[in-house]
């Protein structure tokens, strides 16, 4: 006989179920090839005697085994669905820089509440905000938007970190020394601008892009044969390069 | 993994409609297939978790007939099969 049985989600079980039936439904195709009067399952439901379990967060389910009674009873219905309805009821999927709830570093408590709130990634999210709705009034003031938008913002900004690809030194017309910073994702948020120190000294930042930075150099930088170049593009990215003149 | 007397569900389903479906009588000339059939069935199931957490639905038909002293949990299939018709609507 069957083991102890898994506790499962309903989600779960669906999806196997789908692909169970998906799979018989490639089956009975093929088999329709030489056997022209084959079958398509159009509908099936199962009735399933269960014992729910509530662990404070997710519901889950047990199959009734062998000798156990007063089971509860869930029925599960699929029928036949076109790609309209499909279209219809399922949500556009997500684009292809879309973060993940799981994916943002949150403490367990505010993933469950957006999860109650049917939001599941930062597109969700944007969704909201789009149509105006204060997340903080919804939520009855739990979760905490500024300290959201950030995490937000720094597992977008650690999946695409500063990439530092070559460091040089250059002179201008007025004949004054710069250091050029060259590389990938440099300063990507025009509200921040970047902050540089040069030997512990606070630098002039001329001018910044996602590929280039230009730090002004000064006699007050003290640069010589071993220096440190802190640059802060934004305040999730933070790099420290050791540059040799 | 699943029982070893346990199907995987998808079989479950290939199997019960796998009937002879197709009746001639070649002297009256009368050609009959049963175009659609619904069945309702009593299922043991075994649901499992394998290691990178995809869960299985294990099933069977009723393995006993005997009444013991331990019932098994009969859960309740229900579906319905057509044939397929196939592009030109044949």
């Amino acid at each position: 006989m069957a083991t102890e049985n898994t506790a499962w989600a309903l989600e779960d079980f669906v999806d196997s179920l789908v692909v169970e039936l998906d799979k018989t439904r490639e089956t009975l195709a093929v088999k329709a090839i030489n056997k022209p009067l084959s079958y398509t399952v159009k509908e099936v439901a199962l009735d399933l005697n269960i014992f729910p379990t509530y662990d404070g967060d997710q519901v889950t389910f047990v199959t009734a085994q062998p000798g156990q009674e007063g089971a509860s009873k869930v029925s599960i219905q699929l029928g036949s669905i076109t790609d309209q309805q499909v279209r219809a009821t399922s949500k556009t999927p997500g684009a292809k820089d879309d973060i993940n709830l799981d994916e943002i570093d949150l403490d367990k408590g505010t993933k469950k509440k957006l999860r109650k709130l049917g939001v599941n990634s930062v597109d969700d999210l944007k969704q909201i905000e789009q149509k105006n709705i204060d997340i903080k009034k919804v939520s009855d003031n739990s979760i905490d938007y500024t300290q959201l938008a950030n995490q937000i913002r720094k597992t977008k900004r650690d999946q695409s970190p500063p990439k530092v690809r070559a460091v040089s030194l250059s002179r201008g017309e007025d004949d004054r020394p710069y250091l050029v910073i060259e590389g990938e994702n440099l300063a990507v948020d025009p509200k921040f601008p970047p902050v540089a120190v040069i030997n512990q000294t606070l630098a002039e930042v001329m001018s910044s892009s996602d590929k280039r930075v230009k730090i002004q150099l000064t006699r007050d930088h003290d640069f010589s044969h071993q220096n440190e170049l802190v640059l802060t593009f934004d305040p999730f990215a933070v790099v420290k390069v050791n540059v040799k003149a | 993994m699943i029982d070893e007397a346990f199907m995987p569900f998808r079989e479950i389903v290939e199997r019960m409609l796998a009937f002879e479906n197709e009746f001639v009588d070649e002297e009256a000339g009368v050609h009959t297939y049963v175009y659609e059939c619904e069945i309702e069935s009593p299922v043991e199931l075994d649901v499992a978790r394998d290691e990178e957490g995809t869960l299985h639905i294990g099933s069977t038909p009723p393995l006993y007939y005997e009444r013991t002293s331990f019932l098994p949990s009969f859960h309740r299939l229900r579906f319905t099969a057509e044939i397929n018709r196939g592009d030109d609507g044949d």
